[in-house]
């Protein structure tokens, strides 16, 4: 059994820390569900889980990369080297959907949660097709997206940092690359779906009033939910030692 | 970094190639068996009284179900590898298991949806399974074959330190994301609503009064994979690809330094400023659906 210890502690309360911050970053990403997909909601036409769930895993390759490869590499590099994955990932797909919704659908973007963007400064509400709820990305929506990406991803870093410290001792190296990758995937999806009660499946971005709603409550259950996964991480460990 | 920069860059450019084809094809798949969010009007047609002879499989979320078969053509890989095969090879037979399965996959999940459709008097049509469930499993062995062998490159080439299965499966979670997100608005948004007036969203009184009527005879999903071939499937691929390829370019050109990370963000925000500029052409070719009456009437 692993004992109990300063340094044990402070790395369970790491993970329940990342899985706070992908709980939040969910919040920012402005995700539309089944109607932005007919363009009938702004926002990108899918659910919650799958988008946060895989910009997230691409932050954790490129993080993992990092970790693997640059011997002095600390916390805060893994942690923007997987934020850097997450955003690129995020923001190339916002931008080709941007692509169908101009070009394919021919709708002007529309947010129908705030008369002007708060970025840009540009009219809304008459953009808005009859019968909807606005249409595809504004530049609030795009911007609110990448941030989320850029912290669901450092999330993800901080957790497969934390979890490759704790199980590098009792496993070969490549094994534990594996137990820390699923994990971090586990506590991924775990905390993408926490969020996806509060915002009830679509929120459109830090601009959305919904986001001041249940932002709080959300990130409060996460971390609890969180430090419970921690906890089940180094009850893993301990169970490796033996 | 284990490779000289030519070769990095040259094996760089070959993922995202592949990433490219993989993403187009993730999305014509999951047109072709109608998966995903713009299927829930195909299921929502008949309880309108519309029936149609479209293809209803929606197995899972597409990152779910494409996460599911990228892992088993990974696994299938590393065991044929882990047996001398030549690489090629395993990552084909990979594939075409992967395919395989979701072809079993699509089968019953057709089958078990119109059977549950019954009261609405929805028929199902043994002609498109027939012709359809090839054209998914074959959609779906290029794609498997394409994440594969990204995931094989990645391992075994450039040193990553996760396995072939699980990279196979964070690639399949990813184009699945991606494809739901891009090409699918295509189809949800355009295709199954080409009845309504061109270049609006579409008005929530016409959910599930798809289209059934084809440019000839019955519109099948045949007819639906054609049209999202012209641009939903590639903006996916295009998408994929500049996924792969731009989250591993600045650290194979600058290393693992935080430079490398300021790279990347510059990358983001160039694609920001990109979105901006398609946003205004648009706002400013379609202009706004109603009058700004709120100012004016407030001036006078």
């Amino acid at each position: 059994m692993v004992a109990i210890d300063p340094a044990l502690l402070t790395n369970i309360l790491l993970i329940g820390l990342s899985g706070t911050l992908i709980c939040l970053a969910v919040h920012f990403i402005p995700v539309g569900g089944a109607p932005a997909a007919m363009a009938q909601a702004t926002g990108i036409g899918t659910g919650t889980v799958e988008l946060a769930a895989g910009s997230g895993l691409v932050g954790l390759i490129t993080a993992s990369y990092m970790y693997a490869y640059e011997p002095l590499a600390d916390i805060p590099l893994v942690m923007a080297a997987g934020a850097m994955g997450s955003m690129v990932m995020l923001a190339s797909t916002m931008f080709a959907g941007s692509l169908i919704y101009a070009y394919g659908v021919a709708v002007p973007f529309a947010s129908a949660q705030v008369k002007k963007d708060p970025i840009t400064g540009d009219r809304q509400d008459t953009y808005i097709s009859k019968g909807t709820q606005g249409q595809g990305l504004p530049t609030i929506c795009y911007v609110s997206g990448v941030v989320g990406a850029a912290l669901g991803g450092a999330g993800g870093g901080l957790i497969y940092f934390v979890l490759m410290d704790l199980y590098k001792p009792y496993l070969a190296l490549t094994s534990a690359f594996a137990v820390a990758g699923v994990f971090t995937m586990g506590v991924m999806y775990v905390n993408s779906v926490i969020p996806s009660y509060g915002v009830g499946g679509t929120i459109e971005g830090i601009h959305d009033p919904k986001f001041r709603r249940v932002v709080g409550k959300d990130v409060i259950t996460s971390f609890f939910v969180s430090i419970l996964c921690g906890l089940l991480a180094v009850l893993i460990a301990g169970g490796m030692s033996v | 970094m284990v490779l000289d920069l030519t070769m990095s860059m040259a094996i760089l450019a070959l993922m995202g190639a592949l990433a490219t084809i993989a993403g187009c094809l993730e999305d014509l798949e999951s047109d072709v068996g109608s998966q995903s969010n713009p299927n829930s009007q195909v299921q929502l047609a008949p309880q309108m009284g519309f029936l149609h002879r479209i293809y209803n499989k929606a197995i899972s979320g597409e990152p779910i179900s494409n996460g599911m078969s990228a892992v088993i053509g990974g696994t299938v890989t590393t065991v044929l590898l882990s047996q001398k095969f030549y690489p090629l090879t395993a990552i084909v037979i990979g594939a075409f298991i992967a395919a395989i399965i979701l072809g079993i996959f699509a089968t019953t999940s057709f089958a078990g949806r119109v059977a549950s459709q019954t009261r609405f008097k929805q028929p199902l049509y043994m002609d498109i399974m027939r012709y359809t469930t090839p054209s998914i499993i074959a959609h779906n062995f290029i794609m498997n074959f394409c994440l594969v062998a990204i995931a094989y490159i990645q391992f075994e080439i450039l040193g990553y330190p996760f396995t072939i299965p699980f990279l196979a499966l964070i690639w399949g979670i990813s184009v699945g994301a991606i494809g739901s997100s891009v090409g699918d608005v295509h189809y949800g948004g355009e295709r199954e609503f080409q009845n309504r007036e061109f270049g609006c969203g579409l008005n929530t009184a016409l959910s599930g009064r798809i289209v059934r009527k084809a440019e000839s005879g019955l519109r099948n999903s045949i007819d639906n994979v054609w049209f999202c071939a012209k641009y939903g499937g590639p903006a996916t691929g295009i998408a994929l690809g500049l996924t792969v390829f731009f989250s591993s370019w600045p650290t194979t050109i600058f290393g693992y330094t935080w430079k490398a990370i300021g790279v990347g963000v510059l990358i983001v925000a160039v694609l920001t400023i990109m979105n901006r500029l398609v946003e205004l052409n648009v706002r400013h070719a379609y202009g706004p659906y109603k009058e700004e009456k709120n100012e004016t009437e407030a001036k006078a």
